[in-house]
């Protein structure tokens, strides 16, 4: 395989990435993990005896999952999937029926043993425009993807 | 008859930050990677393990409390996991901390899989106040 030509600058755009939420999708997320009991997340009563809140909301670990997709849509899943990582701090509850865009920016880039670490800043707004999530991700892209150093 | 809940009711003060659990085993089966895909609407989501909420799991298992709610989540891909494989589950008490006048607790798990590859490590800070996202959002 020849190699690839990968170059990353700070400032460059990573996604943006938009999911309509839905009751349906938090219930396969759940229920996926074989989580069947009523919980904050599938069910009004326990979202209001827990939280507090009027319904149910997204675990913030959905919120995780999209920022995964927005990392590895970007870097590709041969890199990312080995060497990616992502850290959010949750703002604002995710809802059913909120429409959540994950968008990030390349903050900068540092020669690691292995390759080159990409680091980027992420942020989660929905479609009022507040924030539901921030934080960062990383990826370190192989030597062997790099354009030759001059 | 009901059962009976053997759990330890939580003493924040009480924990000990290092408290590492019992291992536990599962194994990640097709189906649960197709209905995580879906939930997710990607289907070639890769670490479906991040469902499975396993730092917590174990800590849920041994203390009873009044819930939590993730305040931020940490998430580092090592390997996908191959389904049919059984994957291995270390999880412990990587932190605790007040932060105006409310308990946070930390938690890490890293998973291996049955060939011995490094899948994934998950690092969670869950607020042990969970009404306060209604006080705050909905109040």
């Amino acid at each position: 395989m020849g190699r690839v030509a990968r170059e990353y600058a700070e400032g460059d755009a990573v996604g943006p990435l938009v999911k309509e939420i839905t009751q349906e999708a938090i219930n396969l997320f759940e229920g996926s993990a074989g989580h069947s009991e009523p919980s904050q997340f599938t069910d009004e009563e326990a979202a209001r005896e827990t939280l507090g809140t009027s319904g149910t909301v997204a675990s913030g670990r959905m919120s995780i999952s999209f920022a995964l997709e927005l990392m590895r849509r970007h870097f590709g899943g041969d890199v990312f999937n080995k060497t990616g990582m992502v850290d959010l701090r949750f703002i604002r509850p995710v809802r059913p029926g909120d429409t959540i865009t994950f968008s990030g920016e390349v903050t900068g880039t540092s020669r690691e043993a292995n390759g080159l670490k990409v680091n980027v800043k992420i942020e989660a707004q929905n479609q009022r425009g507040d924030t539901t999530g921030v934080g960062s991700g990383s990826a370190i892209v192989p030597n062997a993807y790099l354009p030759p150093e001059e | 008859m009901a059962d009976i809940d053997q759990r330890i009711p939580l003493d924040w003060d009480a924990l000990e930050v290092g408290e590492t659990f019992e291992k536990f085993e599962y194994t990640l089966t097709q189906e649960m990677i197709d209905e995580y895909r879906r939930g997710v609407m990607d289907p070639e989501a890769a670490f479906p393990t991040i469902s499975h909420k396993v730092d917590v799991r174990q800590f849920n298992a041994r203390y009873s409390d009044n819930g939590s709610v993730n305040a931020r989540c940490a998430f580092h891909c090592y390997n996908s996991p191959v389904p049919g494989k059984k994957l291995t589950v270390t999880a412990w008490v990587a932190d605790k901390y007040l932060r105006r006048g409310k308990n946070y607790i930390v938690t890490e798990a890293i998973s291996v899989d049955e060939d011995g590859r490094l899948i994934d490590r998950v690092i969670t800070h869950e607020l042990k106040q969970p009404w306060e996202v209604g006080k705050k959002w909905d109040g």
